[in-house]
């Protein structure tokens, strides 16, 4: 008892399960755009750095109330989410893929030669409102709200448009209309995301959002099994702390991180939880279980 | 079916068995029989180099240290937090160091992970003491950071004057890399200090990063007269800026900051580059160099096969005995007493020169060593003390 105390009172670990929570959010968008939609997306980590700087400007600047600026940064993500999704979402597959990793290129890009957003050199001195209790409690409404938004006809229909989209077309999806607002919505999950990183950090450089970082929770969502919740949150957990949790084995962690992925995707190429539905998964276990009693 | 589940179980035991044995390798503090001291930087990833030279520079240190009966009586020990210069991992690392109960965080060399370490340092009240991170707006973070490397801000217009006053440049043409905030702030720092030591500017031209190809830079140069070129980027684009001006038959040299400072750059400028000058806050000048410095030197060619130190293991050895001497001024290891201390350090001796912190907490350090490149090396030109 006394050793989970000691836990949970240990800052360190409350900073690394702090900042897997913060992840937590932005790949539970993504997985709304790539796992459920079917829409690659390598620019996530944009949308991160659009609600990180949005809310740390207002912050800095205009000095508005943190839970506002972390609103106005997921919407601000997810406006831009609608503006790149009406001239892209046209595309599919690689190169929707590539024209994501170009918007992230040029939001980085516009990020370093902007004034008001320090530059290159980043914003630095962002007060600290982030805390482990807000963190996850936004966790939980995501969550809920992705399985609301996978068990709607809304959601019903961007798995249709995942499976086959001429037939999901033919069955009179608006296919355009369906995706550009799963990626608004999954840019809104990401903008919230990095408005909290970047109150948690308390200092955000363009070089923080680049293209490592979106692959980084492409990889969260796809070890997990796209498309699955728990999926994300399990790849998540795994893949955000074994970097910490492997330091003890030092200059051979990021080898054995990368052998952790190979095996995983030789293994399991639909990923940890994917594919795998948790309660048809528990009512099998009931059953035998029933069955053997008899 | 039966062999799938045996797997899927397998993997999930495996990562399980991680986050577990993560959890086992809780250190114990030790609290009370050494002073801990944190190194923050990268020992793997893109800056390894940098914070591998600092360590080494620490370890020196921490030996001559215990070699002396220690520090208030207690061993000094050297907690390792390699971040793998990955910034996502920076804040945990800092975060972890600090649970240990360190005495200091020493590190990181660069400017980006000091600013992002800082904010969790001083909310902790725990010193941090960058050895390299010369960027602008570190120490204004909170007043327990700190920083011993050479800022450009002193040695840039010390270098100025010695340009203008001994080597009589009245025209300089000015390179500036941008998007690079190290250039951007150089150049920033240059241009007042040319003006007020009588140099003008002739012409002004902006290069990209990982750019190779500068000859339209070069032709807008050619059209103009000028003395020298000061480049305040990285070796890389230098080098090759050197070597299209030679290529459209410029003779002038180059002048520039400890972003030139690598060995990149006469290996890819060659010919190019020779007679080019550097300046930085720490060089091998065995010739010149006092005693304490020598000493240096020599115990670290000792233990690295005869290598020379550079300028990241230098200020690696002096961070730690700059707060060394602040505790044992203060008599206390706890960051909040020593502190006092540390801030009045004047005209401290340490192997890289002198240094005393201003009124802002930023280093003034003397001197300043101006390299010059020779025969494909680095050889001191000379050293220019800073007044003031």
């Amino acid at each position: 008892m006394e050793a989970i105390f000691d836990f949970f009172s240990n800052p360190y670990y409350i900073q690394i399960l702090t900042i897997t929570g913060v992840y937590l959010i932005a790949a539970l968008g993504l997985n709304l755009i790539t796992g459920i939609t079917g829409q690659f997306s390598f620019g996530h980590a944009a949308f991160m750095s659009i609600g990180a700087y949005t809310s740390s400007l207002l912050t800095l600047y205009l000095h508005t109330p943190f839970f506002l600026n972390l609103l106005l940064g997921g919407i601000i993500a997810a406006l831009f989410g609608v503006l790149l999704g009406f001239p892209s979402l046209r595309l599919t597959g690689d190169y929707l893929g590539i024209t994501t990793l170009g918007f992230g290129e040029i939001v980085r890009v516009v990020f370093i030669n902007t004034k008001i957003t320090g530059g290159a050199f980043g914003l630095a001195g962002i007060p600290r409102e982030t805390n482990i209790i807000l963190v996850y409690l936004i966790v939980v409404l995501t969550i809920i709200s992705l399985y609301l938004i996978k068990n709607s006809r809304f959601g019903r229909g961007l798995v249709a448009i995942r499976e086959d989209e001429i037939a999901a077309e033919a069955m009179g999806i608006n296919t355009l209309f369906y995706k550009v607002e799963a990626f608004a919505v999954g840019s809104f999950f990401a903008g919230i995301s990095g408005a909290l990183y970047a109150h948690l950090i308390q200092y955000i450089s363009p070089g923080d959002f680049g293209f490592s970082r979106s692959f980084e929770i492409l990889n969260f969502v796809v070890i997990g099994g796209l498309g699955s919740i728990p999926g994300t949150v399990v790849g998540t957990a795994i893949l955000a702390l074994a970097p910490e949790f492997l330091r003890f084995v030092q200059e051979y962690r990021m080898l054995i991180y990368g052998a952790l992925m190979v095996l995983m995707m030789t293994f399991r190429p639909r990923g940890l939880l994917g594919g795998v539905d948790l309660f048809q998964v528990w009512r099998n276990f009931r059953h035998k279980g029933l069955r053997e009693k008899i | 079916m039966k062999r799938k589940w045996y797997l899927f179980l397998l993997v999930a035991l495996m990562s399980a068995a991680l986050v577990v044995s993560g959890c086992g390798s809780n250190e114990k503090t030790t609290a009370g029989d050494t002073i801990k001291i944190g190194f923050l930087g990268g020992k793997t990833g893109n800056h390894a180099h940098y914070g591998i030279e600092t360590l080494k520079g620490m370890q020196m240190a921490v030996e001559d240290i215990n070699n002396a009966g220690g520090l208030l009586g207690k061993k000094v020990e050297i907690v390792e937090g390699d971040h793998g210069s990955n910034s996502s991992e920076a804040a945990s690392v800092t975060q972890k160091l600090i649970t240990q109960k360190v005495a200091a965080v020493i590190g990181d060399p660069t400017t980006g992970i000091t600013k992002l370490a800082a904010p969790i340092c001083q909310s902790n009240k725990v010193v941090l003491m960058s050895a390299g991170a010369v960027g602008t707006g570190v120490v204004e973070l909170g007043d327990y950071i700190f920083r011993d490397c050479l800022l450009d801000a002193v040695a840039a217009p010390v270098v100025t004057k010695y340009l203008a006053e001994d080597l009589k440049w009245k025209k300089v043409a000015l390179v500036t890399t941008t998007g690079l905030p190290y250039s951007e702030s150089l150049t920033s720092i240059f241009k007042p200090a040319l003006d007020k030591y009588g140099i003008e500017i002739v012409t002004e031209q902006n290069i990209m990063e990982k750019d190779n190809n500068f000859s339209a830079q070069v032709t807008a140069l050619a059209q103009k007269q000028f003395d020298g070129v000061i480049f305040t980027g990285y070796y890389n684009e230098g080098a090759l800026f050197m070597k299209e001006m030679r290529k459209q038959g410029l003779q002038q040299v180059m002048a520039g900051g400890d972003g030139l400072l690598g060995k990149e750059l006469y290996e890819i400028g060659e010919e190019a580059v020779e007679g080019s000058m550097v300046y930085t806050g720490f060089a091998v000048d065995t010739n010149n160099a006092v005693e304490k410095t020598k000493d240096f030197i020599e115990k670290y060619q000792a233990k690295n096969n005869n290598a020379q130190p550079d300028m990241f293991s230098a200020q690696g050895y002096d961070a730690v005995m700059l707060i060394a001497d602040a505790i044992k001024a203060a008599e206390s290891a706890d960051p909040t007493v020593y502190r006092e201390k540390l801030v009045q350090t004047k005209d401290w001796k340490g192997v890289t020169g002198t240094i005393s912190f201003d009124a802002n907490r930023e280093p003034i350090k003397s001197p300043v060593y101006l390299l010059e490149v020779k025969d494909k090396q680095f050889a001191v030109k000379t050293v220019i003390p800073v007044t003031d």
